[in-house]
C-alpha cells in the first residue's frame, strides 16, 4: 500500500475525530510549498533589483574613475627637457631641418608625438643623433605626422603637437620643444596636452616671440601637416613590411630613398663612417 | 537534480572566471581599452570613451556576482546581452574587412591582416554564450548566495 493512501486515510480519521490534522512524517513532495513560494519570489525580485543596481553602479563608477584617470595630463605642466642644441633648426613647410648646412648626410625622421615606438626610438637613439648633429656630420629632417590623430581622447593631439612643434621651430626653440614632448608623452587613449599647455611649454623652453601663441592656438600649420602626411604615406619607398602587411608607419627613418633598419643598433655609426 | 546543480556550479564559476579575467586585464590598461573600442569604428567619438570606460567594470562586476552566485539568472541574462553585442561588433568588423584584434582579453586595436582571428574570436564568444545561456535557463547552482538568501532547500531554490 502506498504512503499517500495511508496518510489520506489517517487524515480522514483525524477529521472524523475532530483532532487537528498533523502532516504525514514527510514522505517525498516538499512540505506545503504554497505559503513559502510568494516569499521566495519576493526575495528573488529584491535580489534581482539589487544586482541590477550593483551592475549600474559598477558601470557609472567605472566611467567616473576612468575619466579621472585618463585626464592625468589636465592641470599639469609639460616638463622641460634640454638638448643644448648648438645647431640651427629651420622650418620649411611641414618639415624642420636640424643641423649644420655643411653636413653631407641627411636623415629623414618620420614620427608622431603620440606614438610609443617613436618615443622609444628617441630614447634609444636621440642622444647619438644629437651628438652627430653637434659634430656636424649629419642633418636631420623631422617630419611630425598626425598618424595617431584619433588615438587621444579627445582626438587631435598628434596634429596639435605637430603644429606646435613647427611653431616652436619658427620661434627658434625646436630641439628642446621636440625633446620635451617625447619625454612627456601622454598615453594613447588618454587626454593629450592641450594647446594651452603646448604654449606654456614653448614659453618654458624660451620662446619669446608673440606670434607663437596664435600660431599654436590657430593651428597655423594643420593644413600643411595634413597635406604632407597624405603625400608621405603614399611614397612607395617608405612602405615597409610590418607583420606581413605593407604600409607606412611611424617611426620610419630614411636616408635618401632608402629606409634605414634601426633594429641594427649601429645604424647611425655605419651611416657616418 | 543534484548532478545538474553540480554542472551549473561549474558553468557559473567558469563564466565568472572569464569575466573577471577579461575585465581585470581591461581595467589594468584602460587607455588600451579605448584604443580597442575605437578600432571597431562603429561608435561616435563621444560614445567610444563611455563604452571603453564602462565595459571593463561591467565585466568585473558580472564576474564578481557570478563568483558569489548572487542574482545568477539576472547576471547571466546581462551576460548574454553583452556577449551578443561583442559577437555583433566582431562580426561587423570582419564583414567590413577591418583588420583589428577584438581586444577581448586586453590588447585590441589595429593589427595586420594576417593577425586577425575573427572565426576563433566569435567561436569563443559563442562558447561563453552557451555558459550564460545555461544559467539563464537553469540558474540553480550549489554554493551560491542565491540559495543561501532565499533560504530554500536545494530542492526548491531557483525553480520558477
Amino acid at each position: 500500500m502506498g504512503g499517500a493512501e495511508r496518510s489520506a486515510r489517517k487524515k480522514r480519521q483525524a477529521a472524523v475525530a475532530g483532532r487537528p490534522v498533523t502532516p504525514p512524517p514527510s514522505p517525498a513532495p516538499a512540505p506545503a510549498p504554497a505559503p513559502t513560494r510568494p516569499a521566495g519570489n519576493r526575495k528573488k525580485i529584491v535580489i534581482g533589483a539589487v544586482v541590477v543596481v550593483l551592475l549600474a553602479a559598477a558601470v557609472v563608477g567605472g566611467i567616473i574613475y576612468t575619466n579621472a584617470k585618463k585626464n592625468a595630463t589636465e592641470g599639469q605642466t609639460i616638463a622641460v627637457s634640454r638638448v643644448d642644441a648648438g645647431y640651427p633648426a629651420v622650418r620649411q613647410g611641414a618639415i624642420v631641418t636640424v643641423g649644420q648646412d655643411s653636413a653631407d648626410t641627411i636623415i629623414d625622421v618620420f614620427e608622431d608625438f603620440l606614438c610609443p615606438a617613436c618615443r622609444s626610438f628617441e630614447e634609444t637613439y636621440g642622444k647619438q643623433i644629437h651628438e652627430q648633429l653637434a659634430e656636424g656630420t649629419v642633418r636631420v629632417r623631422y617630419h611630425m605626422l598626425p598618424m595617431l590623430d584619433d588615438r587621444s581622447d579627445p582626438a587631435g593631439y598628434s596634429m596639435d603637437s605637430a603644429n606646435a612643434a613647427l611653431c616652436a621651430a619658427d620661434a627658434g626653440q625646436f630641439p628642446d620643444f621636440h625633446q620635451s614632448l617625447f619625454d612627456a608623452q601622454p598615453a594613447e587613449g588618454a587626454r593629450g596636452w592641450d594647446n594651452q599647455q603646448l604654449v606654456q611649454l614653448g614659453t618654458n623652453v624660451g620662446v619669446t616671440s608673440p606670434e607663437f601663441r596664435s600660431c599654436v592656438e590657430s593651428g597655423e600649420y594643420d593644413d600643411a601637416v595634413a597635406a604632407h602626411f597624405a603625400e608621405v604615406r603614399e611614397m612607395s619607398f617608405l612602405q615597409q613590411e610590418v607583420d606581413g602587411q605593407r604600409g607606412f608607419g611611424t617611426p620610419t627613418i630614411a636616408v635618401g630613398d632608402t629606409v634605414v633598419n634601426t633594429g641594427d643598433e649601429n645604424w647611425l655609426k655605419k651611416l657616418v663612417d | 537534480m543534484r548532478a545538474l546543480d553540480g554542472v551549473g556550479t561549474v558553468v557559473r564559476l567558469g563564466l565568472a572566471a572569464v569575466w573577471l579575467v577579461s575585465g581585470a586585464i581591461k581595467v589594468a590598461d584602460l587607455n588600451q581599452a579605448y584604443v580597442a573600442v575605437l578600432a571597431y569604428d562603429v561608435l561616435p567619438a563621444s560614445v567610444v570613451g563611455v563604452v571603453a570606460a564602462g565595459v571593463p567594470f561591467l565585466e568585473v562586476a558580472l564576474g564578481a556576482l557570478l563568483l558569489v552566485g548572487l542574482g545568477t539568472r539576472v547576471v547571466a541574462a546581462v551576460s548574454v546581452v553583452v556577449l551578443v553585442a561583442f559577437v555583433a561588433a566582431v562580426a561587423q568588423a570582419w564583414a567590413r574587412g577591418l583588420t583589428i584584434d577584438c581586444g577581448c582579453f586586453g590588447g585590441g586595436g589595429q593589427v595586420s591582416a594576417a593577425e586577425t582571428n575573427y572565426p576563433w574570436e566569435i567561436a569563443r564568444d559563442v562558447g561563453f554564450l552557451a555558459l550564460a545561456g545555461w544559467l539563464v535557463a537553469r540558474p540553480r547552482t550549489l554554493l551560491s548566495l542565491d540559495g543561501w538568501l532565499t533560504g530554500a532547500s536545494v530542492d526548491t531554490q531557483g525553480r520558477t
